[in-house]
C-alpha cells in the first residue's frame, strides 16, 4: 500500500538558524529524541549528495539513509532509506524550509512517500508521522531552545558588561600585537585597542586561540606580499561569535568557530573577520585542536588534491615534527602510506615516530639524506616529497623521487627565488607544484569538506594535534622559539590565559 | 529582474483561507488598498486566462490575467497586462501550505518583474510592501 506522509509546522527561530541544523543529513543524533546515534560512512561530511549515514534508534534498530539532494538556496534535501528493520519501502523523504518574513520564524514542511504491508500500513504511518515527523519538530524546538541559551558559567563583570556593549554594537576594547617595522620577534608588542561593529557581512569573535604559521614570520620580516607595517600578522583563530553583521546568514552569537583567510590580523583578543570565512566547530573538538585547521586542511589537500595519494605509496615529508609536519603524518598514516620524515634531532624524531613516521630520519647533510631514502625504498625512491626549504636541497628532493614522482615545494621560508630545470622532471616524468593552501580553499563546499574530515579525525582521534602554547602577550617568544627551530607540533597563542 | 517574497502564517486551516483567495475576483473583499474589482466578459473567476479589471484606493486601475490556479495546490498564478507604469512582466505566485501542527497555514506570496534599475527599489517598495505585505496583514488580521 502506497502511503504519503505530510507534517509541517512552524519553528520559532529565523530560517539560517533552523537550516544551519537540518543541512547537516548528520545532526540528527543531536536534536531527534528517537535517535541514539549516527554517523556518516566513508567519512563524508553530513551535506554531500551521496553520502550514506547509519542511524541508530533508541530502540537498537539500525537504518542507512543516503542523502538525494541538497539545495542550500532552496532549504532542501531529499533522502531515502537504503536499509531498515521496518518495512518501509521505496522510502523517499523531503525536508523543505520557507522563511515566514514577517515574524522572521520558518515553516517546516516535512514529507514521504513509501510503501508498506497492507496490514502495518497504519501503524507505520503513525510511526513516520509522529514518532519520527512531530517528535522530530518538538526536538529541534528543544534544541534550539537549549542553544540560544547554553548553560554558561558565571562571567566576571567586565565580560559581561562588553557582552551587553556588544548587543548594542558598540566599540569593545581589546588588546592586539602588532609589528611597528619589519624585523626579528623583537617588533611584535601588545597594545591597547577598540574593534569596531562587525561589517554587514563580518562576524565579531573573542578569540581563544590563534595559531601561529610561518606565513605570520614572514608577515612580520617584511617579506610576505600584503602585509603592511604597523601591522598585526595570523591568518588564523578560533573563538566565541559575539555579534554578526546584518547580512550574515547561519551564524550567530555564541557559536563556536574557527577561521582562516588571507587577511591578516589574528594576533587579538577580539577581531572582526569575514562570515564566509568561519567555520562552526563540533563539539568534541577543542579550540586548540580547531586551530590546526590551516595546517591540517594543507595536510588534506597535498593528500587528496595534490598527491592524489592512494595506499602503499611512500612520502616524504621534511620537518616531520613540524605544525603541518606532524599532522600530515599521522593523516599519510591513516591511509595506508609508507611515512619518511626529516627532523633535526633526535627527540624530534621521536616525536615524529609518535605521529606515525615510519622513518624519521635525522640530517645532518644532504648527501646522506639520499642514501638514506634510496636505501629504505629498495633503490626506487618516494612517490610523494614534501619540501619546505625553499631552493635549499630541491635538487636532493628530486633524486630522491620515484619515477612518475611528485614533490611539492610548500612553505618557501625566506621567499627567494627557486631556480628549476625541466630537463630534470622530463627524465623520469616528475612532478613539481607549488600549492597554496588559499587557492585551492577558494570553493566554500570544498573547504568545509576539508575541515569537517580533519575534524572528524581529530573527534576520533586519528589524529591528535600536539600544541604548544604561549599567551598573546609572548607572540615574540613564540616566533623565536619557531625560528630557532625549538618547536614540536604546532604552536597556538592563547589570550584567555 | 527583481523578486519580491513575502510570507506570514495565517491563524485558520488552509481549506478554509482557500476558499477566499481561489476566488479571483475577491481582492477588493479582503485587501484593504482595492476599492472594486471586476472580471472581463463576464467570465467565471476561477476559469484559467480570465481578466480581473481591479481599482486602487487611489484610482489608478489594473489588469490582471489568472494564469494558473490550483485547487490541489492551493496555488494560484496572475501576471499584470496593464498596470504602473514602469513595471512590465510582472507575475505573481500565491500559495498556501497546511501548517499540520496546530490548524493553521503556511501562506507565500511572491513577485517577479522588470523595471528601469533607478525604479526597482521603489517598485520592490511599492509591490513588497505596499501589496503585497499590506495584502498579508489584512488576512492575518481577518483570520486573527
Amino acid at each position: 500500500m502506497r502511503i504519503t506522509v505530510i507534517q509541517s509546522t512552524i519553528i520559532d527561530a529565523p530560517i539560517e538558524r533552523v537550516w544551519a541544523v537540518l543541512r547537516d543529513f548528520n545532526s540528527h543524533d543531536q536534536w531527534h529524541p528517537a535517535v541514539a546515534g549516527s554517523r556518516m560512512e566513508n567519512d563524508f561530511a553530513g551535506d554531500v549528495v551521496g553520502g550514506v549515514r547509519r542511524f541508530s534508534l533508541s530502540d537498537g534498530s539500525d537504518f542507512r539513509e543516503q542523502l538525494l539532494s541538497h539545495n542550500d538556496r532552496e532549504y532542501t534535501l531529499n533522502y531515502c532509506i537504503l536499509d531498515s528493520p521496518l518495512p518501509l519501502y521505496d522510502y523517499m523523504a523531503t525536508i523543505r524550509l520557507k522563511p515566514v518574513t514577517d515574524t522572521n520564524q520558518t515553516f517546516w514542511i516535512w514529507r514521504s512517500q513509501f510503501r508498506a504491508p497492507n496490514d502495518r500500513a497504519t501503524e507505520l504511518e503513525n510511526l513516520v508521522s509522529r514518532q519520527i515527523y512531530e517528535a522530530g519538530f518538538r526536538g529541534l524546538r528543544t534544541f534550539l531552545a537549549d542553544q540560544a541559551a547554553p548553560a554558561r558559567q558565571p562571567v566576571p563583570d567586565m565580560e559581561a558588561t562588553s557582552l551587553a556593549a556588544a548587543a548594542g554594537g558598540e566599540h569593545l576594547p581589546s588588546r592586539a600585537v602588532a609589528a611597528a617595522t619589519a624585523g626579528g620577534p623583537e617588533v611584535l608588542a601588545l597594545s591597547d585597542v577598540t574593534i569596531p561593529a562587525p561589517g554587514p557581512q563580518q562576524v565579531r569573535i573573542r578569540q581563544t586561540a590563534i595559531a601561529v604559521n610561518y606565513l605570520d614570520l614572514k608577515q612580520r620580516r617584511g617579506i610576505a606580499a600584503g602585509f603592511e607595517f604597523p601591522g598585526t600578522p595570523g591568518m588564523e583563530g578560533v573563538g566565541e561569535i559575539i555579534d554578526v553583521g546584518q547580512q550574515v546568514n547561519g551564524l550567530f552569537p555564541g557559536d563556536r568557530v574557527a577561521y582562516m583567510n588571507r587577511t591578516p590580523g589574528a594576533y587579538a583578543e577580539i577581531r572582526c573577520i569575514d562570515a564566509d570565512a568561519c567555520l562552526p566547530l563540533p563539539d568534541g573538538v577543542s579550540d586548540n585542536d580547531a586551530s590546526t585547521l590551516l595546517k591540517g586542511v594543507t595536510a588534506a589537500l597535498l593528500l587528496s588534491r595534490v598527491f592524489r595519494a592512494a595506499p602503499g605509496a611512500t612520502i616524504m615529508i621534511q620537518t616531520v615534527s613540524g605544525g603541518v609536519g606532524h599532522l600530515l603524518s599521522q593523516w599519510a598514516k591513516s591511509m595506508d602510506l609508507t611515512v619518511m620524515g626529516t627532523v633535526s634531532t633526535a627527540e624530534k624524531a621521536r616525536f615524529g615516530r609518535d605521529c606515525g613516521c615510519d622513518y624519521p630520519i635525522v640530517v645532518a647533510e644532504d648527501s646522506r639524506l639520499a642514501a638514506d631514502v634510496m636505501r629504505i625504498t629498495n633503490g626506487r625512491g618516494v612517490d610523494y616529497w614534501v619540501h619546505t626549504s625553499g631552493a635549499r636541497g630541491l635538487d636532493t628532493a628530486l633524486a630522491c623521487l620515484s619515477r612518475c614522482g611528485h614533490c611539492a615545494v610548500i612553505g618557501d621560508r625566506d621567499g627567494q627565488s627557486i631556480p628549476l630545470d625541466l630537463n630534470v622532471l622530463k627524465q623520469r616524468s616528475l612532478t613539481v607544484s607549488t600549492p597554496i593552501c588559499f587557492d585551492y580553499l577558494a570553493d566554500r563546499t570544498y573547504r568545509q569538506r576539508l575541515a569537517h574530515q580533519l575534524f572528524t579525525k581529530i573527534q576520533n582521534r586519528t589524529i591528535i594535534p600536539a600544541i604548544e602554547s604561549f599567551p598573546l602577550s609572548q607572540a615574540a617568544e613564540a616566533h623565536q622559539r619557531i625560528e630557532s627551530r625549538r618547536t614540536m607540533g604546532a604552536v597556538v597563542l592563547t589570550p584567555g590565559s | 529582474m527583481v523578486k519580491v517574497y513575502q510570507s506570514t502564517v495565517l491563524n485558520a486551516p488552509a481549506e478554509r483561507v482557500w476558499r477566499d483567495l481561489r476566488d479571483f475576483n475577491g481582492l477588493a473583499s479582503w485587501h484593504p488598498l482595492i476599492v472594486l474589482s471586476r472580471i472581463e466578459k463576464d467570465h467565471p473567476a476561477d476559469k484559467v486566462g480570465c481578466v480581473r479589471n481591479f481599482q486602487l484606493k487611489d484610482g489608478s486601475r489594473i489588469r490582471e490575467q489568472l494564469l494558473s490556479l490550483s485547487d490541489f495546490d492551493y496555488t494560484c498564478t496572475s501576471a499584470i497586462l496593464d498596470g504602473p507604469p514602469d513595471l512590465s512582466d510582472h507575475v505573481a505566485i500565491l500559495r498556501l501550505f497546511p501548517v499540520t501542527e496546530g490548524n493553521r497555514c503556511f501562506i507565500e506570496w511572491s513577485a517577479e518583474f522588470e523595471c528601469p534599475p533607478q525604479k526597482a527599489a521603489e517598485l520592490t517598495e511599492t509591490v513588497g510592501e505596499g501589496m503585497i505585505q499590506t495584502g498579508l496583514t489584512a488576512l492575518k488580521k481577518r483570520y486573527g
